[in-house]
C-alpha cells in the first residue's frame, strides 16, 4: 500500500506538472503568503467581522474544498475506462494487475487527504503561525484550527467521497443519500429532533477550545464523533465500490438535434451548447454538479443557523452575504462543465477553444440562474429579510457571471489543474478575494448602515462589471492559439 | 496519396498535427493548400478532413448525433442522406442510438473515418486509419480511398502497415528522428530499396 500511495502521489504531482512545470511548487509559498498577510491584517478585519464569522468561514471553506476533492469517486469509470484521452491512470491498474479496486481506490483517497493537505492547509498553517509572534495568536489556538480545519476537509472528502461511490452503485442511492444528508440538516438544525452537534463535529471541536472556550471534554468527544465519522464513511465507500464493467450496449434517443434547436437563442453557439447540455444528461453531471453546488450552499446556511443559535455565538450572515457566496460558488459549476468530457475531439474540427469556453459560460448561465435564484429567495424569507432581496439578488447575478468569466478567462478549459499554477492562482486569489471581501464586510454593515453599504455594494457590482466585460473580450486573445490537448 | 512512414516516436503523428493546426510548431513553417496552418489554423480544418491516432469520439453522443454534430458545426445540407450514406458503408445503423463510450473500438474508428469525410473534403489527413478495423473494413476502406484518389481527393497517409501503404501511396517520405531521410515517388523509393519495407528497414537502421 505505502508503495502504491508513493506512486500515486508522484503521478498527482506530474499531472500537475505537466501543465505548469516547476511553478507549481511555488503555489504552497503563495497560500503561505496569503495566510500571513491575512493574519497580519486581521486585527483590521476583525473591525468589520468576529473571530467565530472568519472562523466558520474558513472551516466551511475546508469543507467545501474537501468535498470537491472527495468527488474523484465520480470519476471512476472515466479513469477506468481511459476517458481522458490518451492518458491513463494507477487507479486503473486493476484491469491489467492482480490488485483491486478497493485497494487503488483506498488509495486515491489517501493521496489526495495527503496532496491537498500539504498543498493547502499545511502552508495556510504555517503562514498564521509564522505571523503568530505579530498578532499575538496562541500557538495553542492555531494548532487546534489545523486540527480543526484537516478534520472538516475529511468529512468534506469523506462525505463526497461516500456519495460518488454511492453514484456508481445507483442513481437512486445517490439521490436518498444526498436527500438525507439535506434532511438531517433541517431536522438536526432547524427541529432540533436530535443533537445538532453531531452533525458538524469539527465546528464544535473548534468551537469549545480557546479562543472560543475552554470545554476540553466537549472537544475530545467533537473529535472522536469526527474520526468516527469519516473512518465509517470511508470504511463504507470501499465496502459499497463495485464498477459495472459488463460491456453495456446503452441506446438512447437522439436529442441532440432537439436540444440544437431548443437553444437556437445561443445563436452560433447552439450547436456546441446543445452538444454540452446533451453531454449533462447522459453523464450525469447535473446531479454531481448539485451535490458539489447545493451541498455546500445547504452546509454554509446551516453552520452560520448552528453557531448563531446552538453555540449561541453571534455571525450575523444576511441574504446579501448568501448571494455573493451563491456567486463565488458558481466556480465550482464551471470547474464541473470542464470535467464532463474530455474535449480532445474539438481539435480535429474547425472550432476553437474561445468558441468552447464561451458556449460553456452560456450553459453555465442557464443552469445557475435558476437554483441560485431559487436559494437566495428561500435564504431571504427564511431570514426576514425579503426587503433586501433586490439587492442580494443583483450581488448573485453579477457575481456569479464575474467569478465564472474570471476563472474562463484565468484557466480556459483546464479549471482544476490551472488552479494549481502560481501565477494563475496569485490573480485568482486577488481577482476572487478582493470583490469578496469588499461584498461580505459591505454586507455586515446593511443594517447598522443602509444607504452607505447599498450603495458602496453597487458600485462595487460596477466595477465587476467592467471587469467582466473586459475579461470577457480577453477571452479571445488569450485563448485562441492553444490547442485542446494543452 | 502521399505516405508518411517511420519507425515509434519518429515524429510522423507530430508532423501531422502540425499540418491540421492540431499543434502550432515551434519553428519553421506550415501551409496547407497555400494557406498558413499557423496563422489560420481554422481555415484549413474548414477544407480538410482528419482521422486521428487515436478514436476518441465525445464520450456521451450516439453515433448518429456525433456525426450529425459534426456536419452541423461544418455546416453541411442534406444531413441525414450523408449520415446514412456512411452508416451504410460501415454498416452501423444498428449502432445509431448506441452513445460512443460503449462502441467497440472498430466501430469508433469506423465514425472517425466518417466524420474525417462527411463534408466531402479534397484533402484528407489519415494517422493509421485501418488500424482497429477487421480485415473486411480495412479492404473496404482501401477501395474507397483508391476511388477517392481517383476521383480528385488527397490523402496524406500515416501508417505502419506497409503493405497496405505499398498498394495505395504514389508518393511517400520515411522519416527518422524527426528528419525526413527519403523523400519520393514511390516507385523511385521501391526501385532503390526492392520493397518498402526493406528500405524502411535499412533507412531507419542507418538513422539510427
Amino acid at each position: 500500500m505505502r508503495t502504491l500511495i508513493r506512486l500515486m502521489l508522484k503521478e498527482e504531482l506530474r499531472t500537475h506538472t505537466t501543465y505548469s512545470g516547476q511553478r507549481f511548487f511555488t503555489f504552497p509559498i503563495v497560500v503561505f503568503i496569503f495566510a500571513l498577510i491575512l493574519a497580519l491584517f486581521m486585527e483590521r478585519l476583525l473591525v468589520e467581522a468576529s473571530l467565530s464569522q472568519l472562523m466558520l468561514l474558513a472551516l466551511a471553506s475546508a469543507f467545501i474544498y474537501g468535498i470537491g476533492v472527495g468527488s474523484f469517486g465520480f470519476m471512476g469509470r472515466q479513469y477506468i475506462e481511459k476517458r481522458y484521452g490518451t492518458q491513463n491512470y494507477i487507479v486503473a491498474m486493476p484491469s491489467l494487475l492482480p490488485i483491486t479496486y478497493r485497494k487503488t481506490f483506498l488509495g486515491l483517497y489517501i493521496r489526495d487527504s495527503i496532496f491537498y493537505i500539504l498543498l493547502v492547509l499545511v502552508p495556510a498553517v504555517a503562514g498564521l503561525l509564522v505571523a503568530s509572534p505579530f498578532t499575538g495568536f496562541k500557538i495553542t489556538s492555531i494548532l487546534f484550527f489545523f486540527v480543526a480545519a484537516v478534520l472538516s476537509f475529511q468529512i468534506g472528502t469523506s462525505i463526497s467521497f461516500f456519495g460518488s461511490i454511492l453514484y456508481n452503485r445507483s442513481s437512486l442511492a445517490f439521490i436518498t443519500f444526498t436527500s438525507v444528508l439535506i434532511a438531517l440538516v433541517i431536522l438536526g438544525g432547524a427541529l432540533k429532533v436530535f443533537d445538532i452537534q453531531l452533525i458538524v463535529p469539527a465546528l464544535g471541536f473548534e468551537f469549545s477550545l480557546p479562543p472560543f472556550a475552554a470545554d476540553y471534554q466537549s472537544a475530545l468527544l467533537f473529535l472522536t464523533v469526527s474520526l468516527a465519522m469519516i473512518f465509517a464513511l470511508i470504511g463504507l465507500s470501499i465496502a459499497l465500490m463495485k464498477f459495472n464493467f459488463i460491456v453495456r450496449d446503452s441506446r438512447h434517443e437522439s436529442i441532440l438535434p432537439k436540444y440544437i434547436e431548443m437553444f437556437s437563442l445561443s445563436k452560433s453557439y447552439k450547436n456546441l451548447v446543445g452538444k454540452e447540455f446533451v453531454d449533462l444528461r447522459r453523464s450525469g453531471t447535473i446531479g454531481k454538479m448539485s451535490f458539489s453546488f447545493i451541498l455546500p450552499l445547504v452546509f454554509l446556511s446551516f453552520t452560520s443557523w448552528f453557531v448563531n443559535t446552538g453555540l449561541g455565538i453571534e455571525v450575523g450572515f444576511n441574504t446579501v452575504f448568501y448571494g455573493a457566496m451563491v456567486g463565488f460558488l458558481g466556480v465550482l459549476l464551471y470547474s464541473w462543465l470542464n470535467n464532463v468530457d474530455s474535449a480532445d475531439y474539438y481539435s480535429l474540427i474547425p472550432v476553437t477553444v474561445p468558441q468552447v469556453i464561451r458556449a460553456r459560460l452560456i450553459v453555465f448561465l442557464f443552469l445557475t440562474l435558476g437554483i441560485s435564484t431559487a436559494f437566495v429567495v428561500i435564504i431571504s424569507i427564511m431570514n426576514n429579510e425579503v426587503d433586501i432581496l433586490w439587492l442580494a439578488l443583483l450581488v448573485m447575478f453579477i457575481t456569479s457571471i464575474y467569478m465564472v468569466v474570471m476563472t474562463a478567462y484565468l484557466t480556459g478549459l483546464r479549471t482544476n489543474t490551472f488552479l494549481f499554477d502560481m501565477g494563475i492562482m496569485g490573480r485568482f486569489a486577488i481577482m476572487s478575494f478582493l470583490p469578496d471581501v469588499c461584498l461580505t464586510i459591505l454586507s455586515f454593515s446593511l443594517r447598522t448602515d443602509p444607504l452607505f453599504s447599498a450603495s458602496s455594494i453597487i458600485l462595487v457590482l460596477a466595477i465587476l462589471i467592467g471587469t467582466t466585460i473586459i475579461l470577457l473580450k480577453g477571452i479571445e486573445t488569450k485563448w485562441r492559439r492553444t490547442g485542446f490537448d494543452i | 496519396m502521399f505516405g508518411l512512414f517511420g519507425p515509434n516516436g519518429a515524429g510522423k503523428t507530430t508532423l501531422l498535427r502540425i499540418l491540421t493546426g492540431q499543434l502550432e510548431q515551434d519553428s519553421g513553417s506550415a501551409s496547407v493548400m497555400g494557406i498558413d496552418v499557423k496563422k489560420k489554423p481554422m481555415d484549413v480544418k474548414k477544407l480538410i478532413g482528419i482521422v486521428p491516432e487515436v478514436e476518441s469520439p465525445p464520450t456521451y453522443l450516439t453515433s448518429y448525433e456525433y456525426l450529425y454534430f459534426v456536419a452541423k458545426i461544418r455546416n453541411i445540407d442534406d444531413i441525414d442522406r450523408k449520415i446514412g450514406q456512411w452508416f451504410d458503408f460501415f454498416e452501423l445503423h444498428d449502432s445509431k442510438n448506441v452513445i460512443c463510450r460503449d462502441l467497440s473500438k472498430g466501430m469508433r474508428q469506423k465514425l472517425m473515418i466518417a466524420s474525417a469525410f462527411i463534408h466531402e473534403p479534397k484533402l484528407v489527413f489519415l494517422d493509421e486509419p485501418f488500424i482497429n478495423l477487421d480485415p473486411i473494413y480495412q479492404r473496404k476502406l482501401r477501395e474507397f480511398l483508391t476511388e477517392y484518389i481517383d476521383g480528385g481527393g488527397t490523402a496524406f497517409l500515416c501508417s505502419h502497415i506497409l503493405e497496405i501503404a505499398e498498394k495505395l501511396c504514389d508518393k511517400a517520405a520515411i522519416i527518422s528522428e524527426g528528419k525526413i531521410v527519403a523523400e519520393g515517388s514511390l516507385k523511385d523509393l521501391v526501385r532503390e530499396g526492392g520493397h518498402l519495407e526493406d528500405l524502411f528497414m535499412r533507412l531507419v537502421k542507418k538513422g539510427g
